[in-house]
């Protein structure tokens, strides 16, 4: 229990390290909400003016900006530690490297809530939707794909992060993984939206729970191989 | 310069013989797609030396640092730390070993007090206020101590590197070139540490050309070649040919 309390107090280390690099950089956030924003502008020329297929496609585009966007977050807050090679400097102080991984997602997941709740309500107002009424689902499905985006994403920006091709193949990695993800908040927002009338949307949240579950423990049990080199 | 505090872990105390060595390796070799940076090196130090690895450009020095400080593993053959055995207690390892390398590892966007203070928290350094200002001021940048590092000179972020390792408690000090970039007043400061872990019996391995300034530090001296040692003098350090068939016996390098 002890050893537990050793790597939670060191991921939160990590993490608020992260948080003020990210603060005073802006290296994440900025960039990803722009790029965010500018894709859901494009969804919408793309679709055209009809407001109800615009509502129709929101949970779907919401969910696609996220996901796109996150890619970049994740991937911006490891490039920070290849400046001076502070990634292997992090390594070897003597701590777990499951605390390394918990760390790099926590502060990934803090970017991943701000950017996901920030989406939604550009989502809400772009493309007419009523994300207020059914707030609590909608939170609820963003704070779980956040979570489940910053565990994969953590795991495959360390994979990526030395190689020369990185930004191509973090999509590649990452994208076929996020799928189940990206289908089970999809779904969630949707049935959130339209007032839950077929009652499956707990069972979307409970899919999103375990992808959330899988993913946290298989990263944090294999983070540390791609440490060495 | 004042008077730097080196804390020493209990492993670090006692005569030197009654310690493990501080690094003994075994036919150890590295390969980077398929060429060998280390070819066989069978190396041993004792506790509470302190060693030149000498070596022209590419003789496999800094990838001895780095398979030493757990950075990289070794391709085959084996090495410990204290007595520990680097592939199978890593962790162990990096609680002992402090690697000063090229890159000095900071974060641009923080300040120099708080990438100290997030070493001493990943060390889990004790009263890591109080050390955190002492590192920096034994580093000489207590007057910039709050400059965020990306306004640093190439010095000065060695020294600051420096000072990170102050604040944990290593039984040995890896050191890349710790001369490069540093003014006068950066060498002494590297002098200055040189003498100080030697008096509290900490070993130090350093890659260095600057084998002149090093001289009155060393106890031995390690000669690498095209990855291989070819040669070792000095108290402490012996070496033994790689265990392949024609390969060439290490040698007493002159002093």
């Amino acid at each position: 229990m002890s050893a537990l309390r050793a790597d939670a107090r060191i991921a939160l280390e990590i993490a608020r390290k992260d948080a003020v690099g990210e603060l005073r950089g802006r290296h994440a956030i900025v960039s990803t909400l722009f790029f965010s924003a500018v894709l859901l502008l494009l969804f919408g020329f793309a679709l055209g003016p009809d407001s109800a297929r615009l509502a129709a496609a929101a949970p779907g585009l919401l969910w696609l900006a996220v996901v796109f966007a996150g890619m970049l977050a994740v991937s911006r807050l490891h490039l920070l530690e290849t400046d001076d090679d502070a990634l292997e400097q992090l390594a070897l102080y003597p701590i777990s490297r499951r605390a390394i991984y918990a760390g790099k997602a926590l502060a990934g997941l803090a970017v991943m809530l701000l950017l996901g709740l920030l989406v939604l309500a550009a989502v809400g107002i772009l493309f007419a939707v009523d994300v207020g009424a059914a707030w609590l689902p909608l939170v609820a499905t963003v704070v779980l794909g956040a979570i489940g985006i910053a565990a994969v994403g953590t795991f495959y920006a360390g994979v990526t992060v030395r190689l020369r091709a990185r930004e191509v193949m973090l999509p590649l990695l990452m994208l076929p993984v996020l799928a189940p993800l990206l289908l089970a908040a999809v779904k969630a927002t949707a049935a959130a939206l339209a007032g839950d009338p077929f009652g499956d949307l707990g069972a979307w949240l409970q899919l999103l729970v375990a992808f959330d579950v899988i993913m946290v423990v298989a990263g944090a049990a294999t983070y540390g191989y791609l440490l060495e080199d | 310069m004042p008077q730097t505090t080196i804390y020493v872990s209990p492993r670090s105390l006692g005569a030197p013989d009654s310690r493990p060595p501080s690094v003994v390796t075994t036919d150890l070799a590295r390969l980077f797609a398929g060429s060998p940076a280390l070819a066989g090196v069978s190396l041993r130090i004792e506790a509470a030396r302190t060693v030149a690895l000498l070596g022209s450009n590419g003789a496999g020095k800094t990838t001895l640092l780095r398979v030493l400080s757990t950075a990289i593993r070794p391709s085959y053959g084996r090495a410990t730390v204290d007595g520990l055995d680097l592939a199978r207690d890593a962790d162990l390892v990096r609680e002992r070993v402090a690697y000063l390398s090229h890159a000095t590892g900071l974060y641009d966007d923080l300040t120099a007090r708080e990438n100290l203070r997030f070493a001493a928290a990943m060390y889990r350094t004790p009263e890591a206020g109080g050390r955190v200002a002492r590192a920096l001021s034994d580093a000489g940048l207590a007057a910039r101590a709050d400059d965020r590092v990306r306004d640093y000179s190439a010095g000065m972020r060695k020294r600051l590197a420096l000072g990170r390792i102050l604040l944990g408690q290593p039984s040995l000090v890896l050191l890349d070139e710790p001369y490069a970039s540093l003014d006068a007043d950066g060498m002494s400061l590297v002098d200055h540490l040189l003498t100080a872990w030697r008096d509290a019996g900490v070993s130090v391995l350093i890659a260095s050309h600057a084998t002149d300034r090093l001289a009155p530090f060393l106890d031995g001296r390690v000669v690498l070649e095209r990855g291989l040692v070819s040669a070792v003098s000095g108290d402490g350090v012996t070496a033994e040919a790689p265990s392949l068939p024609g390969a060439a016996p290490v040698t007493e390098a002159a002093r």
